[in-house]
């Protein structure tokens, strides 16, 4: 075996190599919750495992980047005493979804850079992703729009493709590599017969998809700042600053740092995520806020994802189309990146722009 | 985990021993620091522009630009104003007690890129500091520089912070100072008005001139408004831009604007990229 492999293996094979790995790794993957909801937890055996689903309602960041996380812990007696966190355990991602795996592309590349976060990277090192390619989207998908899946063609350590009783195994990492041989993987090279079998699948799956994000006009609107205010103020007034888009966005990585005192001598320094969608994001201490009005946020957030950051600094979409922000959003329909988008382009009438922004 | 970030991460502060201070104001005090680790201090240095963040820790973190002279190794400045949870808690802190330091952080004013230039520097309020730390290695190379000239404005006498240096400053017949308050009491017998009255007492070649500016967002509108009107090039606006910053090094979002980073591709911004900004300041 090697990497770029491309195997298949039955699908008892595969879940008796994730028990043997069990010994050595945290196992996560997707459970059934108590209301019968998907959620990825730790499980104790592949027993557990749950195949029916097509996306968490949570995105997978909270692997890496928890919701609070401490960086620190401190100790106040005399001269302080500052406890950097334990290295976090090891752990798979097993059954990982093409959208939320590309998402960690963005992440690596944002919490690398000049400035590397090593506690994210301690947890990103530490993680074998294994995804599993969609057969069936939901009807809340898009990411045949932000070229996301749902098929992946790098971001992954070992690709799965259900085939019925069999998967079909990419080896895309030396740590994927690694894990399937430390779990003794039984795998035998892929025919031609399979690779037409998943081709036809991904065929079938790209046909289902119904819903649209028209982000190329999008992306030309906000950049050429074509779109009306009034269109913002509007949408400002629909906004109920919950946030919710923004937690549930595997993309967005905005967190917020406080002190916690534990007794008189001890506490600990936590982040934890936050919002740009909220009122205090930006408020100064002196009570200054350059964006106090919710329009103003609703316009910060769609231009972060579809101009400023992602396109200008990165040079790809703040979207991975998973649809989190159309389950979760809580003006039912209006502010989803889809929703926003169609209402952009309805709006695109070929207008002198308002100011074009910069390269720079 | 690079020894420079202290004894861990990007996030971890290392330990500063405050070893004076000093009342500025009824509301604001200079704290000098020094880093407990001598190797510590003997690595940090900075330029003019930068801030550090800055841990009582139990209260939390919060980014003050470096006021002293980045010449000064032995030691550095910060100047603070009591009026949020950090900044209260600091301001309880006595000589002798150990806080945290991450930095320096952030970008920095333009210094050998002036030289030979006149210079015109306009300070509000706690907006000083800062820019004390760009005058004080000005002073320190004079002959490199043109004119120097600094105009202050503060809320009422009380709230001017450097009142020995403002003194100094005034002798010196090597640099022009102006100092003006909002509002005047019986003590004050200098000019009354915000800082922006002051243009009219000078007269500056907008050709030669670089203006940098630090103060309150309001303070700063006004201030670029009027040198643009004197006919300043927009590349010779040098100002600092505030925002809320919670981690310094671009990755808690907060101070984001556009698609730049005031904690790492600023604070300090002149007029021109400014104006490239398409939200408001």
């Amino acid at each position: 075996m090697k990497v770029g492999d491309v195997l298949t293996a039955e699908k008892s094979s595969v879940l008796k190599a994730l028990d043997a790995l069990r010994r050595d790794w945290r196992i996560i993957g997707p459970t059934r919750g108590v209301d019968g909801e998907v959620v990825f937890a730790e499980i104790a055996s592949s027993q557990d495992l749950f195949f029916d689903y097509v996306n968490e309602l949570d995105p997978i960041k909270r692997f890496f980047a928890p919701q609070t996380e401490p960086l620190f812990r401190f100790r106040l007696e005399g001269v302080p005493e500052l406890q950097p966190p334990e290295p976090p355990p090891k752990q798979i991602l097993f059954g990982v979804r093409s959208c939320d795996v590309k998402a960690l592309e963005h992440w690596d590349k944002f919490y690398g850079g000049r400035f590397v976060d090593e506690l994210y990277f301690a947890r990103r090192e530490r993680t074998v992703v294994v995804s599993l390619a969609c057969n069936k989207p939901l009807p809340t998908c898009f990411c045949i729009c932000t070229d996301t899946g749902p098929y992946l063609k790098s971001g992954f350590d070992v690709q799965l493709t259900d085939l019925g009783d069999r998967y079909l195994v990419e080896v895309g990492t030396e740590k994927g590599l690694a894990v399937l041989a430390q779990g003794g993987l039984e795998a035998t090279e892929a025919t031609e017969a399979d690779l037409k079998q998943r081709a036809e699948r991904m065929r079938q799956c790209d046909a289902q998809f119904v819903t649209t994000a028209y982000m190329a006009k999008g992306i030309i609107q906000l950049t050429q700042g074509r779109v009306k205010p009034e269109l913002w103020e509007e949408m400002g007034r629909e906004c109920f600053s919950c946030g919710a888009c923004t937690h549930l966005c595997p993309m967005c990585t905005c967190f917020d740092v406080q002190d916690f005192m534990e007794d008189t001598t001890c506490g600990v320094r936590e982040r934890c995520w936050d919002s740009c969608q909220y009122s205090g994001y930006t408020r100064e201490t002196s009570g200054h806020n350059p964006r106090a009005a919710t329009s103003r946020r609703v316009e910060r957030r769609f231009f972060h994802k579809l101009s400023f950051q992602y396109m200008q600094q990165d040079g790809h979409h703040g979207c991975v189309g998973c649809g989190r922000c159309i389950i979760s959003c809580q003006a039912m329909g209006l502010l989803d990146l889809p929703a926003v988008l169609k209402r952009l382009r309805r709006e695109g009438q070929p207008v002198e722009p308002a100011r074009t922004l910069p390269q720079d | 985990m690079s020894k420079d970030r202290g004894n861990g991460h990007l996030y971890m502060p290392r330990l500063a021993r405050v070893i004076r201070i000093a009342d500025e104001t009824y509301d604001t005090k200079t704290f000098t620091l020094r880093f407990v680790d001598e190797e510590s201090q003997q690595q940090f240095s900075f330029r003019s522009g930068q801030f550090v963040e800055v841990s009582v820790f139990g209260a939390g973190e919060a980014p003050f630009g470096l006021a002293s002279n980045p010449n000064r190794k032995e030691d550095f400045d910060i100047t603070v104003r009591a009026v949020g949870r950090v900044t209260r808690a600091l301001h309880e802190r006595k000589v002798g007690d150990v806080i945290g330091v991450r930095g320096p952080l952030g970008n920095y004013f333009p210094f050998e890129e002036v030289f030979g230039y006149d210079i015109l520097i306009v300070g509000g309020g706690i907006g000083l500091p800062p820019l004390r730390s760009l005058i004080e290695p000005m002073l320190d190379a004079r002959d490199k520089f043109g004119r120097i000239i600094i105009l202050y404005g503060a809320r009422t006498p009380q709230d001017r912070v450097y009142k020995h240096l403002l003194s100094e400053w005034e002798k010196r017949t090597d640099i022009e100072f102006l100092q003006t308050v909002d509002v005047g009491d019986s003590t004050w017998t200098g000019h009354v008005g915000v800082v922006t009255t002051l243009f009219d007492k000078i007269t500056v070649d907008p050709a030669r001139t670089v203006a940098f500016t630090c103060g309150p967002p309001i303070m700063i509108k006004f201030v670029i408004q009027d040198l643009l009107a004197m006919g300043f090039d927009p590349d010779h606006i040098i100002s600092t831009l505030e925002r809320y910053m919670k981690c310094g090094v671009g990755k808690c979002g907060h101070c984001a604007i556009n698609h730049k980073y005031v904690c790492t591709d600023g604070p300090v911004f002149s007029f021109r990229q400014m104006q490239a900004f398409r939200e408001p300041l």
